[in-house]
């Protein structure tokens, strides 16, 4: 066994660890907490598997921007309302459904770690096939095991291949991320006649700037 | 260089971290914690793609990875932008009350 192979066994672990406290932590923060600290091993996990690249995006993106938005509006909320003090659902069908859940997923990766394409003759075969028709300078040839990879640098294949047979996709992720942007600015535009937080303010809610001149013609229109 | 063993343990762990985060959405009844949980499950199946781009000798997985992120992070946002805007027009912030989008 070598410590990178130990290494993984341990991630993996906290990664578990981690995964079950999201879910079990009483506190929303703590959820949070444990899946900054899934996130991590999971980027380590893809360093371990050669994906360089993914890993530093995994830190960056959803270690680092999504769950500081997540922890944002955490820190906004009034953790006094949070529904989960009164407990967990306890529906009986829920149960069925998480049983039903776990085993379809079980199924399905039993199936798929013993189906053909998971075989390890195949793997060593077309791994060997693929690096004898290895041009490192033709895109359509070259063989992705991690000597390959590793010599013309994770960033530069995964970039090539970004930008030459998945730049459809590509695009059409872009457009997403543009329809999202105008979607939250939109969702989070100030309601006219909102009651407020459900929280009784020491501050007056009045002193608020914002609610000035652009929303004072709108709230007659909305009233009906 | 991590032993060829490790890649089905890998997979399990993905399938493990996947059930975890529906038995979240399923239980949990505050938004944010479920909204994590999707996280976690859209996690799991990142972990899956790159586990098996590996060892396939295969890059597309991890471009797959890629694209899964950037939903995650949309999705993230939007459903953050709900859940604070629906505390904002002062609503109970529970899952079972928020099955109805008006009120």
């Amino acid at each position: 066994m070598t410590t990178a192979t130990l290494l993984a066994y341990v991630v993996a672990g906290v990664a578990l660890v981690s995964a079950a406290g999201v879910v079990l932590s009483a506190r929303t923060i703590y959820s949070a907490l444990c899946l900054v600290g899934n996130m991590v091993s999971l980027a380590v996990l893809f360093l371990l598997l050669n994906a360089q690249f993914v890993a530093a995006v995994q830190v960056i993106i959803y270690a680092g921007a999504v769950m500081v938005l997540f922890v944002f509006i955490i820190a906004l909320l009034d953790p006094g309302h949070d529904p989960d003090y009164e407990g967990p659902r306890r529906d009986p069908r829920l149960w069925v459904g998480i049983v039903a859940v776990g085993y379809i997923t079980a199924q399905v990766f039993a199936l798929a770690v013993n189906g053909t394409t998971y075989s390890k003759t195949d793997h060593v075969l077309q791994g060997q096939r693929l690096a004898q028709a290895a041009q490192p300078s033709d895109l359509h040839s070259f063989a992705f095991d991690p000597a390959s990879v590793n010599a013309a640098g994770n960033v530069q294949v995964l970039g090539r291949e970004l930008f030459t047979t998945f730049l459809l996709p590509f695009e059409i992720t872009s457009l997403l991320l543009f329809v999202a942007a105008i979607g939250a600015v939109y969702l989070t535009r100030r309601l006219p006649h909102a009651p407020g937080p459900p929280v009784e303010r020491t501050a007056p809610v009045a002193a608020l700037p914002e609610e000035s001149a652009p929303d004072a013609g709108r709230e007659t229109v909305a009233v009906g | 260089m991590i032993d060829i063993q490790v890649f089905p343990l890998l997979l399990g762990l993905s399938a493990a971290m996947f059930t975890i985060g529906s038995v979240g959405v399923l239980v949990r009844r505050n938004p944010l914690v479920v909204l994590m949980s999707i996280e976690l499950m859209l996690n799991a199946v990142n972990l899956a793609f790159v586990d098996y781009g590996r060892f396939l000798n295969s890059e597309d997985g991890q471009v797959f990875a890629l694209v899964v992120i950037v939903v995650a992070a949309a999705e993230a946002v939007v459903g953050l932008a709900l859940v604070s805007q629906v505390y904002r027009a002062g609503r109970e912030l529970d899952i079972d009350d928020l099955s109805e989008m008006r009120e």
